[in-house]
């Protein structure tokens, strides 16, 4: 037994293992670190990030439950909310107080009540629901879901996203292929 | 330096290893004895690059030696932190050679590599248990590296600290005075180290979340943190006034005195998160948990046990008091629905004031207080006027017409206009007929921007005030109404009577016309008769005449009354 961080995160592995959502796989890299996780997300059907298998990484501050684990794809991804370097950009991830912009309202930043469940459940619809929504409303959904369309995280995507629909389908199959190693 | 050491690594050690020998070699092989070989390779500066580098090569693996011992494998962050520690301390040891130029000597470069050595050995220790918090098993081999490490860095600073002391006694102040204060303050991170691990380790030993630890964590850095920040403090001024500014230590006092700081407001919050939770929320009884629905705390994810202390908060949601504590001091809100649960009164001021600076108008007439009869006539009176204003015209033109109905007084008027500036006229009202309007009810408050932080209390009461407001304003609506309806049955009345009058005046001018014509029309036919005894077509023509020419004077008349009265009186 250790700290309450390691015992959350413990707690958290449990839950994950035994009840597991559907897409998605998480568990720490070593059994000596519960600090670093991998989590495997498949891409949603119906997108172009289907089939896709991305692995991320995720690390966990020694406050765990207090302050928000960074989240990284570790396999390549081309997606408006993530950086070309793989660091996830979404709200749920973001401590209140770490948005100079006034991009986002406290009440969608982390708090506790957070999981890790909840992260990766959140990331899946970034790649699907999002999607979908975007579909629908087009360039208002980038204003609406992802309020930080005027500095996404990945520019190029975004701008791909919404003048080449057709490309960034391609693109993001691409990537796709990649992840399964084809 | 202990690190993991790659291919590139070994080949550089192995090279390191092959000059050296040929250095050596070729020393030997130059000067055949030993003595002279030695001066040669003390003399020539290739010689000695190559010994350094060897040095270092050699200071390298014997480090790498102790951490195999002490420490065992390092972790990837661990041997980050090393990295960057490294530098800055090479950069901040190479500023310090500045200042210490004319010391400067091979000795003096090897106290500083050795305080270099010693200051990773320290650092590592701090990542190692840092550590325990977050691995799940620590065997015993991790306690007695730990418990060894510690010890031998404690009693090599303290050694350390005692020569330099000695050394300054004996010789007056020199570069000793910066070795001493250097270990002086590893020694304080020994401490700090040593503090955390006995902290740590009694946790791990209690098997459960230590409640206190938290509190014990954050007072050991605190008084810690001072310690180090005061002997920074010392260093700079003994520096300042024997050498001159160490800028090398400025980084580190900088670090030193941020981390107090930091310490210092965690301390503080930490207080006040405490001391709230304690005065506002009550422990939860062992009943009341019973009853609760959802025994898991939502910071830590475990069950709540009845001997924990449980807080329960405004929204009803309960956690730990210690998962609480840590959270308020990032956030004053609830975890789970983020209502801001420290701190309402200052909250409820910042909106009232708000909502007050929204509605401006209402400013003078607080929602609580609107029943107060005092403020009455002055805030009544803009509205006041308009009515006021109606209802004057209404009896002016009424007593002009000079009806039967009006039993108003000429006096009236004037009395309405002072009514105006906030005096109430009571007599011309009660002699008015009519119900009249009670322009005494309260202006209807304007109602502020949003609810929002507003109490229960407040609302209610301004619900209240706002019930009682519409009710007036809807009697007056009815007042002004039935008002109106008086005046239009007036003006009827009114209306009628003046038709009847013409109606009146009209019919008697027609009798006095008609009788004129009659006159007229009778003396002139007596002329004819007369007249006709001489003349009879003549007369008839002048009948004929006559009768159109009365014919005509009728037509203009436009009377039914008065042709009726022709045709009667012509036939």
């Amino acid at each position: 037994m250790a700290g309450s961080a390691l015992r959350r995160l413990i707690a958290e592995y449990k839950q994950l293992t035994n009840n597991p959502p559907d897409g998605v796989l998480a568990g720490p890299i070593s059994d000596e670190n519960f600090f670093e996780w991998e989590a495997l997300i498949t891409g949603p059907n119906g997108t172009p990030f289907e089939f896709g298998v991305f692995a991320t990484r995720l690390h966990f501050p020694s406050d765990y439950p207090l302050s928000p684990p960074k989240m990284k794809f570790v396999s390549e991804i081309f997606h408006p909310n993530v950086y070309p370097d793989g660091r996830v950009c979404i709200s749920i991830l973001h401590a209140p107080g770490d948005d100079p912009m006034g991009y986002e309202t406290s009440a969608e930043r982390w708090s506790p009540v957070q999981s890790i469940e909840k992260i990766l459940l959140s990331v899946v619809s970034l790649l699907a629901g999002k999607h979908l929504l975007m579909l629908i409303m087009d360039v208002y959904a980038l204003f609406f879901i992802e309020p930080n369309e005027a500095s996404p995280a990945n520019v190029d995507a975004a701008k791909m996203f919404r003048e080449n629909r057709e490309k960034f389908d391609e693109t993001a199959k691409r990537s796709v292929r990649k992840t399964l190693g084809l | 330096m202990p690190q993991i050491i790659s291919m590139k690594a070994e080949y550089l050690i192995s090279l390191s290893f092959l000059l050296t020998f040929a250095v050596i070699t070729n020393a030997f092989y130059v000067k055949k004895q030993f003595y002279p070989s030695v001066v040669y390779l003390t003399k020539s500066s290739t010689s000695l690059a190559v010994l350094y580098a060897q040095a270092f090569v050699f200071a390298i693996l014997f480090g790498k030696f102790i951490q195999r011992i002490f420490l065992g494998p390092l972790r990837a962050i661990e041997t980050e932190h090393l990295y960057d520690r490294a530098w800055f301390s090479i950069t901040e040891t190479c500023l310090a050679f500045t200042v210490f130029r004319d010391d400067f000597s091979p000795r003096f470069v090897a106290l500083f590599a050795v305080l270099l050595f010693l200051k990773c050995f320290h650092w590592l220790l701090e990542d190692r248990v840092d550590y325990m918090e977050q691995s799940p098993v620590l065997g015993p081999i991790f306690h007695t590296r730990v418990i060894g490490l510690l010890s031998v860095l404690s009693i090599l600073d303290y050694l350390f600290i005692s020569s330099a002391y000695m050394h300054t006694i004996a010789k007056g102040a020199s570069v000793q005075i910066v070795f001493g204060f250097e270990y002086a303050i590893l020694l304080v991170s020994v401490i700090t180290t040593a503090t955390k691990y006995i902290l740590h380790s009694i946790e791990i030993r209690a098997g459960e979340q230590w409640e206190n630890k938290g509190v014990f964590m954050l007072y050991s850095d605190l008084i810690l943190g001072l310690f180090r920040l005061t002997l920074y403090m010392i260093f700079i001024i003994v520096m300042m006034k024997i050498h001159t500014f160490p800028l090398f230590a400025i980084r580190p006092m900088f670090i030193a005195m941020r981390a107090f700081r930091k310490s210092c407001n965690d301390v503080l919050e930490s207080r006040r998160a405490i001391r709230n939770l304690n005065t506002m929320y009550p422990d939860l009884t062992a009943e009341e948990l019973g009853n609760a629905t959802d025994t898991t705390c939502i910071i830590c994810r475990e069950e709540m046990q009845v001997q924990q202390s449980i807080k329960r908060l405004t929204c009803q949601h309960i956690f730990h008091k210690n998962c609480l504590r840590s959270w308020f001091q990032r956030q004053q809100t609830c975890p789970i629905c983020r209502t801001t649960v420290l701190r309402p009164v200052p909250a409820r001021a910042t909106a009232a004031a708000a909502a007050a600076a929204a509605a401006p108008p209402v400013n003078a007439q607080p929602p609580a207080a609107s029943q107060s009869q005092a403020q009455i006539p002055v805030s009544t009176a803009r509205f006041a006027q308009p009515p006021s204003h109606f209802a004057s015209n209404s009896s002016t033109s009424s007593t002009s017409s000079s009806t039967p109905i009006n039993t108003a007084p000429q006096t009236s008027p004037p009395n309405f206009n002072t009514m105006g500036a906030g005096v109430f006229p009571q007599m011309p009202f009660n002699s008015f007929p009519m119900v009249l309007p009670p322009f005494a009810f309260p202006p209807p408050p304007l109602p502020p921007a949003n609810f929002t932080g507003m109490s229960e209390e407040t609302i209610r009461a301004m619900e209240g005030a706002e019930l009682s407001h519409v009710q007036a304003r809807i009697q007056c609506l009815r007042n002004v109404r039935t008002l109106l309806d008086a005046s239009m049955i007036q003006m009827q009345q009114y209306m009628n009577i003046v038709l009847t009058q013409s109606n009146m005046e009209n019919g008697t001018r027609l009798l006095s016309n008609l009788k004129n014509d009659t006159d007229q029309v009778l003396t002139s036919s007596d002329e004819n008769n007369s007249r006709n005894n001489v003349l009879n077509p003549i007369n008839e023509n002048d009948a004929d005449v006559i009768r159109r020419r009365r014919l005509e004077h009728y037509t203009q008349r436009l009377s039914p009354s008065t042709t009726n009265q022709e045709n009667n009186n012509d036939s």
